[in-house]
């Protein structure tokens, strides 16, 4: 059973980092880089498995089965990994991997870089373990350890003012998001007695009670400030640009994603299940009305797409503009979440749930990428002031490439990978509703309007700062150009891959059959 | 599924946006007293922006109206917002917080009254 190496490494190498790093300097790098490199073959081995045999892996910590001795229903910690989870952990340890290879380069001048490693693989393991568990009380354990690695990540370059005020700002009110998430918690179990979700699942379709609809606007208000959906979307672009770039990169490419619209769609669809309680509804038995959920989800997304992008075109500063549109893609997920449930059990729903599932990987390469650009701007101009840019084309052609590429994807130009997944939600949205579609497209305007400003600056008239500027080091061009590849690649392959990995993703997690379920009931023998 | 290199019909039709928009510039440019283009000193006058801002018989409207130029005052609208998204401070952690608050007070009610 490979399923808890996916923890122990990331675990075990943050924590013997400080006893590495006294053996020499260069030691702790490489150390950070092996164990990162050894979780992401871990990763990709349970993808492989789990895409393979088309099964949820179950692991229960420290027992045979979840139920308890003399009880007959699940008491312990269970791990409970599908085609999405499994899909998330890949990615996470893709980008988690490149971010360390990048940051040997990008850290070289800083100090403290142990305590940075530490912080980084933890940060890592805090994501690994939200989209593998399914305990939700295990999932708020991983989230916060998550939050407090990127609060501390945000605020690690504690010589500026900047850095400081935004992990500050994002700490106090990350902690309040949390404490509603923990409410949400807090409320299910008292209600129905059980932390395991989908025992929790069937508990909630038996026994709809207000208490179940309180909870879920708790994790729905919680997780939406978690994703930097507007209008709580304010700290993502304080805190995104002031951290180093390699942790920018994580935070806009996976923090958003695993510790927001993934734990959106897993209580969504895993907790409270749109199939059972429509089954429910149409037998005029007391049920949740998950058409109002998707819908708040659709509202919430609009607005996120729209005014994220919108306020991406104003920035002048480059690492802001990139976490602008950041905030805008997170609308686009949403939305495919969101219609995802308002049309679940329809081609238009299954779309969407693939399209949403599509985006988040895509948009994790993608903003990495970005990111990485802008850290090697920054490294070798010292700015990120968007007036002070122009013609760094001539000066960092590698660099620019790798952000022609990158912005062209993010905007959805064919034929890169970000065309592949906006188009499957542009579809779906028209399918389900046309006025949606037209919003989502109004957002991609903003964004086009947005990197080509970027484009012009760096094509422009060379300007004084950046006539000494010249490509950066290998070790930061390479996670570059192995991110221009994939995005190119994915981008070639289209059918392929929304056939083979992301519709059976969709409907792992749509659960028409109740899979998610029907994994632990093994354990209950049928019941 | 959807047709990769539909995406194709996107650019004919936003191509033929452009030449349609262009020669609409033109007409306006021709056609409209507002919108001009004059030499080097000339002093424009976008229409609304008269030197005292009062129209004949609209002396009840101020500013940027006029009837025959809409178009400059939903341009002028546009431009408001983007300096409006300009002006968009850091803000307060009490900004912050009650931002949060109001999100989940606002999911908390849709559900509540609506799930």
């Amino acid at each position: 059973m490979t399923l808890p190496f996916l923890i122990i490494i990331p675990l075990f190498g943050a924590f013997s980092m400080p006893i590495i790093s006294l053996f020499g300097k260069k030691l702790k790098e490489y150390w950070a880089l092996i164990i990162s490199g050894a979780t992401l073959g871990v990763a990709a081995k349970i993808f492989y498995t789990v895409w393979k045999t088309n099964e949820i892996i179950l692991y229960t910590l420290g027992s045979e089965s979840p139920i308890g001795k003399g009880v007959k229903f699940p008491i312990r910690i269970v791990w409970e990994v599908d085609l999405l989870g499994a899909l998330l952990a890949l990615t996470i340890t893709f980008v988690g991997f490149l971010a360390v290879l990048y940051s040997l380069g990008y850290m070289k001048h800083d100090t403290g870089l142990e305590k940075y490693y530490t912080l980084i693989l933890i940060l890592e393991l805090g994501m690994l373990g939200i989209v593998i568990t399914g305990d939700i009380f295990n999932f708020y354990v991983f989230l916060e350890i998550m939050s407090i690695a990127s609060y501390a990540l945000v605020a690690f370059r504690n010589d500026t003012w900047e850095g400081i005020e935004a992990g500050i700002k994002y700490m106090f009110v990350g902690s309040v998001a949390s404490s509603f998430i923990l409410l949400g918690i807090a409320l299910l179990y008292g209600q129905y007695g059980t932390l395991t979700m989908s025992y929790l699942s069937l508990k909630i379709a038996e026994n709809p009670t207000i208490v179940a609809k309180v909870a879920l606007a708790f994790f729905i208000g919680g997780l939406l400030f978690k994703s930097g959906a507007v209008p709580v979307h304010m700290w993502l672009a304080d805190a995104h640009p002031a951290a180093p770039s390699s942790i920018s990169a994580m935070l806009s490419g996976l923090v958003i994603k695993a510790g927001g619209v993934y734990a959106v769609a897993r209580i969504v669809f895993s907790i409270f299940n749109p199939g059972l309680h429509a089954y429910l509804k149409a037998f005029n038995m007391p049920s949740i009305n998950m058409e109002a959920v998707g819908w708040v989800i659709v509202f919430f997304a609009c607005l996120t797409l729209l005014i994220g992008n919108a306020m991406a075109v104003v920035q002048t500063d480059m690492k802001r503009l990139f976490a602008f549109s950041s905030v805008g893609q997170i609308g686009y997920i949403l939305l495919g979440i969101g219609i995802g449930t308002l049309a679940y059990g329809s081609r238009a729903g299954e779309l969407a749930l693939a399209g949403a599932i599509y985006h988040i990987v895509n948009h994790a390469l993608i903003k990495a990428l970005l990111f990485f650009v802008a850290g090697a701007v920054i490294h070798e101009v010292g700015t990120k002031n968007l007036n002070e840019l122009s013609g760094l084309a001539r000066k960092m052609p590698m660099t620019t490439l790798a952000f022609i590429i990158g912005a062209a994807a993010i905007i959805g130009l064919p034929p890169l990978n970000g065309f592949a997944s906006k188009w499957i939600i542009y579809e779906s949205s028209a399918m389900y509703n046309p006025i949606l579609a037209a919003i989502a497209v109004v957002g991609t305007v903003f964004s086009l309007a947005a990197y080509t400003r970027v484009l012009f600056t760096f094509l422009g008239r060379e300007s004084e700062k950046v006539k000494s500027a010249k490509e950066p080091e290998m070790s930061m061009l390479i996670p570059m150009l192995i991110l221009v590849v994939a995005i190119v690649v994915m981008g070639l392959l289209p059918w392929q891959i929304n056939d083979k990995i992301m519709l059976p993703t969709a409907r792992m997690l749509e659960q028409l059959n109740g899979e998610y379920m029907v994994a632990l009931l093994k354990f209950l023998g049928g019941a | 599924m959807f047709g990769y290199w539909d995406a194709l019909y996107f650019l004919y039709a936003f191509f033929i946006g452009l030449v349609i928009s262009y020669l609409l510039m033109k007409w306006a440019e021709k056609a409209s007293t507002g919108t001009r283009r004059a030499g080097d000193g000339t002093k424009i006058y976008i229409s609304g922006e008269d030197q005292d801002k009062i129209i004949p018989h609209f002396e009840h409207f101020e500013g940027y109206f006029t009837g025959r130029h809409v178009m400059w005052g939903l341009i002028r609208g546009a431009q408001r917002m983007f300096l409006a998204f300009r002006k968009e401070h850091t803000g307060l952690l009490t900004d912050y917080v009650a931002y949060l608050l109001l999100t989940v007070a606002i999911v908390l009610g849709a559900l509540v009254i609506g799930g």
